[in-house]
């Protein structure tokens, strides 16, 4: 059994992280920062060609770390891969050591690097659930027998701040009830409407790790509000980013994670933080939320 | 609707020899209604190609509102109605769908065909100057459990079991002039009364009945639809 699974289901408090795979085939730079949150974090999320761009593979990078001790969830994309190649990488995963699966629709390739990519989605992300699930079961999902089983701890993502939020909390059951073990949201910010989020799916009695992006400055506020669905930073946010000096602008982020950390806590089973480069400061978020460290 | 486009015409020279002969064949239906390929433009086509100094042995387009996709049509006007211009020719330019280039081959008895347009979709004719997409033509119809509205289609990752959390303000995360399919059928659903719908699993496709080609045989009271998936046989009247 995956310590995050361990973790959620003894009702531990945990806190994920994250590492993007690079592109290029020197893994240094991503294995270093996945060493920075070793003594921080239960496991660490492995992108899968985040945002579409070409990059090297999460199997490979999920493999390096558990390798050196780490834990990873693995993310797998619907995006690229036809229903053999997603069971078929699910199994190599479960042989490579790997025990989280984080099952993803992805990014659509016209945002990426390639963007005369063939689209896939044979399965959506709650048919590649339930895929996963059979597989755990024994079975693939034509309903052929397998010789030998896995035991992947399943996981899935849900957009609490979605406008409308009804068709996330349809779907978020779908995948609860497609075997999904638990979910990582999109960034939050917005600590009421969070907990409104968590009062409607409380039902689903599965655990929520809200996700975390700390924020660098106002422009990446402003830009995530235009681009990024699913994301709303509070004018408030923006205005205490725009007054501070750019010197201090760390010291604000670590302040702005560690509130709302502490209060989106008591309503939900824990926290993924996403750095996207600020790797330096997740210790310092941990200690501020006052967050158990994870290992040791 | 088979919606069509003109290819540019430098690419149509492109495809010429030197010394080609070249017959323009048009279509009274589809491609008439896109304006690439009805009666005007199939005789435009021939003159500006011959303005090019092009060879154009003539051309033809089908009657207003018969389709250059069907076969037995289409050989009495290529290979009686036209047979002078035809016999000497070396090859058919078709300002049509893929269906009507393949219906020309047929006709001629497998002649040389250019493609003059590109077949962009099948649509619904909202009016005469607005065509839109809302099947995929995929074999197995599924809006009993979307308010008559294809994901298939609308979603552009063609998502069985809602949408993926890529929208915003109800426009998709690829176009933010486009409409989230997802959003769409929730709506609809939910005007409907049917929101429940969107709660059940749907299956992955059966991608075997999307494998091409396919072939529909009609007989009396009964038709049969071949595909990867096997055969498929229907009473009309059952």
């Amino acid at each position: 059994m995956s310590k995050l699974q361990q973790a959620l289901e003894s009702g531990r408090f945990v806190v994920t992280g994250e590492i993007g795979p690079p592109k290029g085939v020197d893994l240094d730079k991503c294995l270093h920062d996945a060493e920075m949150l070793r003594e921080h974090v239960t496991a660490i999320n492995v992108t899968d060609l985040q945002s579409a761009v070409l990059r090297i593979g999460s199997l490979a990078v999920s493999a390096r770390l558990v390798e050196r001790g780490l834990e990873p969830v693995y993310q797998l994309t619907c995006r690229d891969r036809n229903r053999l190649a997603l069971q078929s990488d699910l199994l190599s995963a479960w042989a490579l050591g790997i025990e989280n699966a984080l099952c993803l629709t992805g990014d659509h390739p016209i945002l990426g690097d390639h963007t005369e990519a063939k689209p896939v989605y044979d399965l959506d992300s709650v048919q590649l659930l339930k895929a996963a699930s059979t597989l755990n079961q024994g079975h693939d999902i034509a309903g052929h027998e397998l010789e030998s089983v896995p035991g992947l701890f399943l996981g899935a993502v849900v957009t609490p701040a979605a406008e409308p939020m009804e068709p996330q909390i349809i779907k978020m059951k779908k995948k609860t009830e497609a075997g999904a073990r638990f979910f990582q949201t999109q960034a939050i910010y917005e600590p009421e409407e969070f907990e409104h989020f968590m009062n409607q799916v409380q039902g689903f009695r599965v655990p929520v790790i809200a996700g975390i992006v700390i924020l660098k400055s106002a422009a990446m506020a402003r830009f995530m509000n235009a681009n990024v669905a699913g994301i709303s930073v509070p004018e408030s946010i923006i205005g205490e980013m725009e007054e501070t000096a750019k010197d201090d602008r760390k010291k604000k982020a670590v302040e702005i994670s560690t509130r709302v950390i502490r209060q989106v806590k008591p309503f939900c089973q824990g926290v993924h933080i996403m750095p996207l480069g600020w790797d330096d400061l997740v210790p310092e978020i941990i200690k501020e939320a006052e967050l158990i460290p994870q290992r040791r | 609707m088979h919606a069509t486009i003109q290819k540019p015409i430098d690419e149509i020279l492109g495809y010429l020899k030197p010394d080609e002969q070249v017959f323009v064949v048009g279509c009274g239906n589809c491609a008439a209604k896109c304006h690439s390929g009805g009666e005007p433009e199939t005789e435009e086509m021939a003159e500006r190609l011959r303005q090019r100094g092009v060879d154009i042995a003539g051309w033809a387009c089908t009657s207003s509102g018969v389709s250059l996709c069907k076969l037995s049509i289409v050989k009495k006007m290529l290979t009686e109605e036209h047979k002078s211009e035809t016999e000497q020719t070396d090859s058919f330019l078709i300002l049509a769908c893929g269906q009507g280039i393949h219906t020309v081959m047929d006709a001629t008895d497998g002649g040389m065909v250019h493609p003059g347009c590109d077949t962009i979709f099948g649509g619904e004719t909202v009016n005469d100057n607005f065509i839109t997409e809302y099947c995929s033509l995929c074999g197995e119809c599924i809006v009993e459990y979307t308010g008559g509205l294809c994901p298939v289609t609308l979603c552009a990752k063609s998502l069985l079991n809602g949408p993926c959390g890529g929208a915003k303000d109800g426009k998709c995360e690829v176009d933010r002039n486009r409409d989230c399919g997802w959003q769409l059928i929730y709506d609809r659903l939910r005007a409907l009364g049917h929101l429940g719908e969107m709660e059940k699993y749907v299956m992955p496709k059966n991608n075997s009945r999307w494998s091409r080609p396919r072939s529909l045989t009609i007989g009396e009271g009964e038709a049969t639809f071949k595909s990867l998936s096997g055969e498929r046989k229907v009473a009309s009247h059952a």
